[in-house]
């Protein structure tokens, strides 16, 4: 019973986690041999290098054609990111949308899970919240967001309302399905040890379902991110939405993409941080040392 | 042999008279494709007025698409996804050195200042208040830094929210004060409460608005065809200017924008009233002048930068189809 036990609590445990990884959007993991999985790490660099070569590249030679006068080559977005980085374009920029996009997280990563973790335990919030997240989920949100002016008029706080609406769906389904896929041999084993209810949610599901809270969390941001410059785009053009939108009404296509390149850097390099620590914390055989 | 021959023949003379069907329409019929910002409604009947005619005359399809703004149609007629845009395209013009010509001015520029009265009544007291415009460079911009210099005053701060309807929004609930909107919108808010949103003395903008542009290759390759419409545009205009009750009469005899609203029907003449002695339509299509009155604008609102003497009109405007039917039509 003792070596039986393991090897199907694994299996459980990967099949709980297969929905996790599709909700999460993230490859399920693959059991190979050690070795192996060290060579590939140890390779995947060029590939991603070559990958980004590749793609910038391109990028360059289409500037340079031109396929099109608004279409400036990879070179010329780059210079024009140096030039606005040190006249400070981007630190006025920044100071205006990353506030209203860590607010608006920092609401959805509390309430948000705390919603998901109470939809997957009681049905009557599970009644109330899913229908509702569903909707949210597949809704037009950009066609929703200058909307939000009726409520809270041209202000930070329909910037943060539009960060909670595109990312609040993702944190409270994650959150939800990680509660609800707990394993039911792990439940049953609680209660065979005569465990209560709150030792069941604190000792087994919480633990369980806290790598798909936190992948939720993550793609949360992620959509932040989508939410807070659509908000600056739709509804008052300041921030980074202010350095898009201006430089293309003056036809500054090098500075208008140099302000797209540097928020999916800014974004890019949140998120790696991000998957770098939940699998550090959630998932240690896929850690990068 | 012979079967096989005969059926090869009446496949190749099947297969000819599909591609002669297939292309007869469009060789009747050329598309003009026309970008412009915004959908349509009763205020662009002056321009399909003349769009109407000039199809009547030269056997052409005015296709008008309503694009996001003014940059999208300006990357549309840059890209040859359109033919003729409507708006500007000085930014562009001088920045990219784009092969873009602007040949004839629809409407000019008007926005108004309306304040909400419970706070403000004279331009004495917007001195140190906020003032919202549409956005950074925008025309609304300008004519707010105008005012300061007019009146000798200093706002607050000029925030930036796009889009009229957006702010007679925020001006309805409060959140903001003093603005500077479009003609139907400011019609829409001083007609909802008249006491507490009023109108703010201002000059009438020579600037323009919107101006009908194409790339150098699309006007020479078909100087005939913009120099009707030119002409067309002008009649329109002057026809328009003449009797504002025009526009709605044109519109049920050409059958233009049958699918409108009764509520934007209704609004039609009472717009054009307002908008005629305003002087947002000129009766010569603008041309040097306008082109000049433009140079001052735009480093007024700091998207050019230098005097008015360093640009040249030629750089930004193709006069040639203009003249041609100005003489044609007559100066006036």
């Amino acid at each position: 019973m003792t070596q039986i036990e393991p090897s199907r609590r694994t299996e459980a445990d990967a099949a709980a986690l297969a929905p996790a990884a599709a909700v999460a959007g993230t490859a399920p993991p693959i059991a190979t041999e050690d070795g192996v999985i060290g060579a590939r790490s140890d390779a995947g660099w060029i590939w991603q290098l070559a990958s980004f070569v590749l793609v910038l590249g391109a990028w360059e030679i289409a500037g340079r054609w031109p396929i099109s006068l608004a279409f400036p080559p990879f070179s010329r977005v780059m210079t024009a990111l140096v030039e606005m980085t040190a006249a400070g374009d981007f630190t006025h920029a920044y100071a205006i949308t990353l506030p209203p996009l860590v607010v608006g997280v920092t609401v959805v990563g509390v309430l948000g899970v705390a919603l998901g973790i109470a939809m997957g335990l009681s049905r009557g919030f599970e009644w109330i919240g899913m229908p509702l997240m569903v909707v949210l989920q597949t809704a037009p949100i950009a066609a929703l967001i200058p909307l939000l002016t009726y409520f809270y008029g041209v202000s930070a706080t329909s910037k943060t309302a539009a960060v909670i609406l595109l990312s609040a769906p993702i944190v409270v389904l994650n959150s939800y399905r990680g509660i609800r896929n707990t394993n039911a041999s792990l439940i049953d084993m609680c209660r065979c040890f005569l465990g209560t209810r709150l030792q069941q949610v604190t000792k087994i599901m919480l633990p369980h379902a806290s790598g798909m809270i936190f992948a939720g969390l993550r793609l949360g941001i992620s959509a932040g991110f989508i939410g807070v410059v659509l908000a600056e785009l739709l509804i008052s053009p300041t921030g980074i939405g202010d350095l898009i939108s201006y430089n293309r009404s003056i036809a500054r296509y090098d500075k208008m993409f140099a302000a797209i390149v540097s928020i999916l850097a800014l974004a890019t390099i949140t998120l790696s941080v991000l998957q770098r620590l939940e699998n550090r914390l959630f998932r240690p055989d896929h850690a990068v040392s | 042999m012979l079967i096989l021959g005969r059926l090869a023949c009446c496949a190749a003379g099947l297969a000819a008279l599909s591609l002669v069907a297939w292309s007869e329409p469009a060789a009747a019929q050329r598309v003009i494709r026309v970008g412009q910002a915004d959908t349509l409604t009763g205020q662009n009947l002056p321009e399909l007025i003349a769009m109407a005619n000039t199809e009547k005359r030269l056997g052409v399809k005015f296709n008008v698409i309503a694009l996001k703004s003014d940059d999208v149609v300006f990357q549309a007629v840059i890209n040859n996804e359109i033919d003729i845009g409507i708006g500007d395209a000085y930014k562009g013009i001088d920045t990219l050195k784009a092969p873009v010509r602007h040949f004839f001015l629809l409407r000019r520029i008007a926005y108004f200042p309306v304040v909400n009265s419970e706070f403000y009544k004279t331009w004495k007291d917007l001195n140190g208040a906020d003032m919202a415009v549409h956005a950074r460079g925008s025309a609304t911009e300008a004519m707010a830094l105008q005012m300061q210099k007019v009146n000798g005053i200093k706002f607050g701060q000029i925030s930036f929210v796009p889009g009229s309807e957006v702010r007679i929004i925020a001006m309805r609930r409060g959140t903001m004060k003093a603005t500077l909107l479009d003609l139907p919108n400011t019609r829409k808010l001083t007609e909802e409460d008249p006491k507490k949103f009023i109108v703010l003395p201002v000059e009438t903008q020579s600037a323009s608005d919107e101006i009908f542009y194409a790339t150098t290759k699309f006007i020479g390759d078909n100087k005939d065809l913009v120099q009707a419409l030119c002409e067309e545009l002008l009649r329109s205009l002057r026809a328009v200017n003449a009797d504002p009750q025009t526009p709605a009469r044109l519109r049920q005899q050409l059958g233009l924008l049958k699918d409108l609203p009764k509520a934007l029907v209704d609004d039609i003449t009472p717009y054009f009233e307002m908008a005629v002695p305003g002087g947002l339509f000129p009766t010569d299509g603008g041309g040097a002048a306008a082109a000049k009155a433009d140079f001052d604008f735009l480093i007024a609102a700091g998207r050019f930068t230098g005097q008015g003497s360093d640009y040249k009109v030629e750089d930004f405007w193709d006069l040639a189809p203009l003249n041609s039917a100005l003489a044609k039509v007559g100066k006036n």
